[in-house]
This record gives structure tokens, C-alpha cells and sequence, in this order.
């Protein structure tokens, strides 16, 4: 093909100016949350709104709730999820029907999700009906108030049905492929299942695994939409509390709202640089043997 | 020799069984799980009475499918809506991701490492903080409450997987076959189009689904870029299940869900069609 210079820049440019809008997004809430917001009157960077946040009880308390909800769902996510990835492999279930139904979850949106959870888990739901007829509870104030409680427990299961299968279905095209050459022949040279998947599948389908989790603890991190309908009132995970902040008419509020952004942009990027340093490690050490 | 060889084959297959038999049990409990809440949804979406504890409704009506089709906003009119901004959601970004793959893979430009942590960026930016930092940018441009805004924001969502699958398309279709349609003389339009195009559409397909789902599915981003005034489903089923009414929010669920699964099928099958005629 002739070499053009101009074609390529013409190609990129779309992905670029949206690129340039997820920046100036990034720009706007970095300045507006360092204070600066010239049509308000107000000039000075300052930290103080960070410091001020981060120093309020509420604000930590709602940041805690939000880990626990993220690294929670995320962790038994990646587990659940790597489990229902090697069942799919070792059935030769990559395709068809069995798929259909493991994809299904990614497709539905959260809001859906959050009906889902009440019809399932809410104290008057499926199971505590069944908990009910078996016994276990004598009334639905018994069953555990899963939905609207402190301990989240209810949008963690809520992540935790959407995202298993998402892993699994994330990490699927590595992991087939790496049992099909590497695990293979490691128990054609006499290793047990068991064995080969721990020593070689899972090992080189890590990266897949890993990346889905990274996903899944930024988006339980930052999600919004499940926590605001199953969660409890107080503490409110860190995206809900943020958003109450964001909308109070007063907007020299507006840099403490921004500040709270800030903090949750400043997470992720930790997570996803901390994700890229232990790739980077975990590729010197596997060292190339695999080009997955 | 051989007959040691049998011996470990004969445990291999043995344990192979019995690890497959948990195997399939797991895949079992997934189904069963995944397939639960979507079944009781459905049976509240014609629930007229279900109180505690009995296990099934008694009592069943058609009262949330009479308000589904007349209620205070039309549901075709929302449904209409969704899946305008969806469709072009699916066809910009499908178009941009395509753009990007043959700059990045076919051109070889520079700074591609710059190019895949730029598609990573909204995956790694909460999407709620990216909808909070980019509304007032949108109503300075004068896109505040407007579809082009929610088109916009929908699209940073998107782009990111329909990136991944046209890069990933295109680095292995390669271009060999067009340079030599080139060389027997087709016009590079015609090469690519005629050419590349028919062994990218799995990739166009399955791009183009994806983007669409994750239109479909946004709450949030539309809910700052369209200021309440944009409304798609995902947005008007909200209040329905923020009053606790069950079987209304169920119904808007089940609806929300099969047009969803319904579009996605549609591109599955033209996949699928496509890669038969294709081997």
C-alpha cells in the first residue's frame, strides 16, 4: 500500500477529538477541584477542599464502603468467575447454548440487575420465602437484611452475578487456547488435570483474569446505579455521595463535589498502574515462554 | 512400557471423568443461578397479589402491561428513542474503531502504545466521574440536554471494546490480499471495500452489538449529559423501582431485557451467517 501521511492522520482523528473529550473531562475536574473556577470568583489553587474532604467522617466512612463493595465483588469475582471459565473450557463448552446463557449477565444493564436482586434477595423475596418454607426463618424480619443494610452485602451479590461472567467469558479465548497447546500437553507428559491447570493454565491465563479484574473493582469503584438503589441510606457508597454533592445549587459547593472526584480518579489510576507494574513482572517472570 | 503407558492413561481418564463431573455440576449451578432471577422477574411481571411467604403468586393480573403502553410517557416513544441513540452509537463507533485499527495496525502510525492506553482510558476513569467532569464542558459547547451530548458521552463509553475487537480484527486480516487487489489493478476504495470489509465483518458485527448494548444499558451519563430531558428506558425505569413496585419495575425489566437480547441475536445470527459462507 502506498505510504500516505495524510490518510493515517485523517483516520486517527476521530478517536483523537474523543480521546481530547475524555481529557478535558479529566482537565475540567483536576481544576475544579483544586478550586479554580474563574465565573464563581474563585482563583486560587488550593488543596483545601482535598484536605477538608478527606478530613469529614462521612467522606471516609462512604470511601470505606465503597473498597468493601469493590474489592469484595471484584475478588469473588475473578475467583467465581475463572472457575466458571475453566468448567467451560473443560466441558468444551466455548460455544452454543452454554455460552449463550453465561453471556447473558453482560448484557444486562444495572438498573435491571437491581430488580433482579429485590425479586431474589430483599426480605420478602425468593429466598427468604424459601429460607421460610424450609424452616430457617420464622418471619422475613429474620432473613438477613441483605438489601439497604450497612454491609452491602446485597450489591456485592448484585456485582458479583454480573461480573463472574463477565470474567469468565473475558478470559475465555486465553484460556481455551492455553489449555488446548500447553495444559494438553502437560497431561500428556502425565500431569493430572488438577495439576496442569494450576501449573500451566492458570498461570499463563492470569493476565486475561487479571485485566477483567481491574475492570470490574474500578467499575464496582465507581458504579453508581446499583448502590444507589440497593444500598443503605447512610453510609452511601463514595459515586452516590459524590453526585449529591455535585447537584446542590450552591456551586462554590461545586470544588468539594469536584475534590470527591478527584479522589475516586486518583484510585483508579493507582489501580490501573498498579495493575500495569505487576504485568510487567508477571510477563518478565513467565518470560516469553508463552506468546498467548 | 506400553502397558504403562495404558496405566497412566487409564488413571488420566478416570480423573479427566470425575473432573468433568464437577466441572459440569459448576457449569450447572451457573446456569441454574444466572437464569433464576430472570424467571422470577418474569412471573412478577403478571403478579397481581404475592404476598408473604407463599412461593407462588395468588393471585395474577395484566394491569403493569395495560400501564407499560399507557402510561404517562408512551413506551414506543421511549423505545424509539433508546435504540436511535443506540444505533448510532454502534455505527460511530464501530466507524471510529475501524478508522483507529487501520491507523494503527494497516499504517502503522507512531505512538500506537499512546493509542491503546487512550482506548484503555475510559475503563479506567469511573464513568460517573467522567459524566460529572464532562457536563458542564457539554454546555459550554451547547450540547447540554441534547441527544448529540448523550450520543457523545454514550460513545466514550462504547469506544473503548470497539476498539479492542477492530484492533484485534484487523492486525489479523491483515492487508496482503488488498495490496494485491491493488496490484491487479482495483482502486484502493474498491480493494478495501471489496476486499477487506467481507473477512472484517465478524469484527464489525460483534463491535457494532457491543456498542450497541452499552448504549442501551447507560444510566448515569445519560442522566448528566441529557439533564433528565433525553429519556431511554434505562432512565424512565428507574423511578419505577425506586417506589418499590414490583411488577411495574419487573415488567419494564423483562422489556428492557428481551429488546436488548433481541438485537443482540440479530447480530449474532448475521455473524454466524457470515462466517458459513465465509469456511
Amino acid at each position: 500500500m502506498k505510504r500516505n501521511r495524510i490518510v493515517p492522520l485523517l483516520l486517527i482523528t476521530p478517536f483523537a477529538l474523543i480521546t481530547a473529550l475524555v481529557l478535558a473531562a479529566i482537565i475540567n475536574i483536576i481544576v475544579q477541584s483544586l478550586g479554580y473556577m474563574p465565573v464563581f470568583g474563585l482563583y486560587d489553587f488550593t488543596l483545601k477542599y482535598y484536605i477538608e474532604e478527606l478530613s469529614r467522617p462521612e467522606v471516609l466512612q462512604s470511601l470505606g464502603v465503597s473498597l468493601h463493595v469493590a474489592l469484595f465483588s471484584s475478588v469473588l469475582a475473578a475467583i467465581l468467575g475463572t472457575l466458571i471459565c475453566a468448567a467451560l473450557v473443560r466441558t468444551g463448552r466455548t460455544r452454543g447454548a452454554m455460552l449463550y446463557a453465561v453471556r447473558l449477565p453482560i448484557l444486562v444493564p444495572h438498573t435491571v440487575v437491581a430488580v433482579f436482586t429485590v425479586a431474589l434477595l430483599a426480605q420478602t423475596g425468593l429466598l427468604a420465602r424459601l429460607a421460610f418454607a424450609l424452616g430457617l426463618a420464622g418471619d422475613y424480619t429474620e432473613f438477613p437484611m441483605l438489601l439497604y443494610g450497612k454491609g452491602y452485602w446485597g450489591v456485592i451479590l448484585a456485582y458479583l452475578w454480573k461480573e463472574a461472567p463477565f470474567i469468565a467469558y473475558f478470559s475465555l479465548a486465553l484460556m481455551a487456547n492455553v489449555s488446548e497447546t500447553l495444559g494438553e500437553a502437560a497431561e500428556n507428559l502425565g500431569a493430572s488435570p488438577l495439576k496442569s491447570f494450576f501449573h500451566i493454565t492458570l498461570p499463563l491465563s492470569l493476565p486475561a483474569i487479571a485485566r477483567g479484574f481491574i475492570i470490574v473493582f474500578i467499575f464496582a469503584f465507581g458504579g453508581y446505579e446499583l448502590p444507589m438503589l440497593l444500598g443503605a441510606t447512610m453510609p452511601k457508597a463514595f459515586p452516590v455521595y459524590t453526585y449529591i454533592e455535585f447537584i446542590k445549587p450552591d456551586f462554590k459547593l461545586r470544588p468539594y463535589a469536584m475534590a470527591m472526584n478527584g479522589i475516586t480518579l486518583i484510585l483508579s489510576l493507582l489501580m490501573a498502574l498498579l495493575y500495569a507494574v505487576l504485568m510487567n513482572r508477571l510477563m518478565k517472570r513467565i518470560g516469553g515462554a508463552y506468546e498467548g | 512400557m506400553r502397558d504403562r503407558l495404558s496405566a497412566y492413561q487409564m488413571k488420566r481418564r478416570a480423573g479427566n471423568r470425575a473432573g468433568s463431573r464437577t466441572m459440569r455440576i459448576v457449569l450447572a449451578l451457573t446456569v441454574f443461578v444466572i437464569l433464576l432471577p430472570v424467571i422470577v422477574t418474569m412471573i412478577w411481571t403478571v403478579t397481581g397479589r404475592w404476598p408473604w411467604p407463599s412461593m407462588l403468586p395468588q393471585s395474577y393480573t395484566m394491569r403493569t402491561l395495560q400501564e407499560l403502553f399507557s402510561g404517562s410517557s408512551p413506551l414506543y416513544e421511549i423505545l424509539w428513542g433508546s435504540v436511535i441513540i443506540a444505533t448510532v452509537v454502534a455505527i460511530l463507533g464501530t466507524l471510529i474503531a475501524l478508522m483507529t485499527a487501520r491507523a494503527t495496525e494497516i499504517y502503522r502510525i507512531r505512538g500506537r502504545r499512546l493509542v491503546s492506553w487512550a482506548a484503555m482510558l475510559p475503563l479506567i476513569v469511573p464513568g460517573t466521574v467522567f459524566a460529572m467532569g464532562i457536563q458542564v464542558i457539554l454546555i459550554r459547547m451547547g450540547l447540554g440536554d441534547t441527544v448529540t451530548g448523550v450520543i457523545l458521552v454514550h460513545l466514550v463509553a462504547a469506544l473503548p471494546y470497539c476498539v479492542f475487537i477492530m484492533t484485534d480484527i484487523t492486525a489479523a486480516v491483515g492487508n496482503s490480499l488488498e495490496e494485491q487487489a491493488q496490484l491487479l489493478g482495483a482502486g484502493p476504495g474498491r480493494a478495501f471495500f471489496d476486499v477487506s470489509v467481507p473477512q472484517l465483518m465478524p469484527g464489525i458485527l460483534s463491535s457494532a452489538s457491543m456498542a450497541y448494548i452499552i448504549s442501551y444499558s447507560q444510566y448515569f451519563t445519560t442522566l448528566l449529559a441529557g439533564g433528565g430531558k433525553v429519556k431511554t428506558l434505562a432512565l424512565v425505569m428507574v423511578p419505577y423501582i425506586q417506589s418499590g413496585d414490583r411488577a411495574l419495575s419487573s415488567v419494564y425489566a423483562v422489556t428492557f431485557v428481551g429488546s436488548a437480547l433481541l438485537v443482540f441475536f440479530i447480530f449474532e445470527a448475521l455473524i454466524h451467517r457470515i462466517m458459513r459462507t465465509e469456511s
